[in-house]
């Protein structure tokens, strides 16, 4: 319901996906855990990688419900606020995203090296589990697209 | 247990001047003032024609309403902003909201341009917490207290052996934030210089 709402509101526009959509958007999402784990970066770059992964995934789930987000500038934040509502995603964790893509923000315009090495890694662990939890998802639901 | 500020002001007084004074670029109508305190208006119209009569809060009509505002024109209102910004304000909220995750942090407390007293109304909140803490844990506990005080509020969460790393080895951001003003939320000064270790003590 609520993604038809943000549809008429303009906020998403319908999407056509199709497999290989989707089979790219988790195959880069998987690229994305792999890099933010090579030795030797910051823990702010490690963050937005990972963050970037997560970011697919959301964008996966929203493509499978026929959906992209409209370019504006929350685009990122309706993204991550649609995971409540196509994958059924708990507050908590959503919150938790959208802490990160606010640190995300703050760190590269801001202020550099406010991300712990302990955030990123906090970061990545949630991008991992939302990966599995997207496949499993579209597994249950949209098994036409895998 | 009854803190500083309660002692010193009625808990009436001591709402409204948190807000109007906390965000004193702000213009408040009667309605506004009793939604945001959760004062019934009968109360907060008898407490703000006091702080009008004493010149620390201004009305000014605009249309049939009257908007209500800390008057920074006041020879009280540094003094005033900066007690209620170190007690009844932004700081004992935060300080409320991380009760729950005492037990996990040692030392937190807030920094960045808040704590100068030169912030803008809307501007975010910095916020440091070391200890055991995730950053998801934080992020909870203080994410209804954004909406309360209608601020972002930007934590960020070290363990305390990565803070005394990092600060060791001269962290640009990390070795700032000790120099600047801070409000402590949970522990103190010392108990920062203990997190902190050696390495801060050489910070040029």
């Amino acid at each position: 319901m609520t993604l038809q709402k943000w549809q008429a509101q303009g906020l998403l526009k319908p999407h056509k996906t199709s497999p290989k959509e989707i089979a790219e958007l988790l195959a880069a999402a998987d690229q994305d855990l792999a890099d933010c784990e090579t030795p030797g970066l910051s823990a702010g770059w490690r963050l937005n990688i990972a963050y970037n992964a997560a970011l697919r995934c959301a964008t996966a789930a929203l493509a499978a419900c026929g959906y992209r987000p409209a370019h504006s500038e929350s685009h990122h934040w309706r993204t991550i606020q649609s995971l409540a509502h196509t994958l059924g995603l708990d507050a908590a964790v959503v919150r938790q995203l959208d802490g990160f893509r606010k640190k995300r923000n703050v760190s590269a315009y801001d202020r550099i090296g406010t991300v712990s090495d302990h955030e990123a890694a906090e970061m990545a662990a949630l991008a991992k589990d939302l990966r599995m939890n997207v496949e499993r998802w579209l597994r249950e639901h949209h098994s036409d697209l895998l | 247990m009854k803190t500083a500020i309660d002692w010193l002001f009625p808990p009436v007084r001591k709402r409204l001047l948190a807000l109007l004074l906390g965000r004193p670029d702000a213009r408040w109508h009667l309605r506004d003032i009793g939604r945001q305190t959760g004062l019934a208006l009968g109360t907060v119209r008898r407490e703000l024609a006091g702080l009008v009569q004493a010149e620390i809060v201004t009305a000014a009509k605009d249309g049939n309403r009257t908007y209500y505002q800390a008057n920074r024109a006041s020879p009280l209102f540094p003094e005033l902003a900066g007690l209620m910004r170190k007690t009844a304000g932004l700081a004992n909220c935060l300080r409320e909201a991380l009760l729950p995750l005492a037990d996990k942090i040692k030392v937190a407390f807030l920094h960045g341009s808040q704590v100068g007293g030169g912030a803008a109304a809307a501007s975010d909140v910095d916020v440091l917490v070391v200890g055991k803490a995730t950053f998801a844990e934080v992020t909870s506990a203080l994410s209804p207290y954004q909406e309360r005080l209608g601020r972002e509020i930007n934590p960020t969460v070290y363990p305390k052996e990565e803070f005394r790393r990092k600060v060791a080895a001269g962290h640009h951001f990390l070795l700032t934030v000790l120099k600047e003003p801070k409000v402590f939320l949970v522990g103190d000064e010392d108990d920062l210089a203990e997190v902190a270790g050696p390495g801060s003590a050489e910070a040029p």
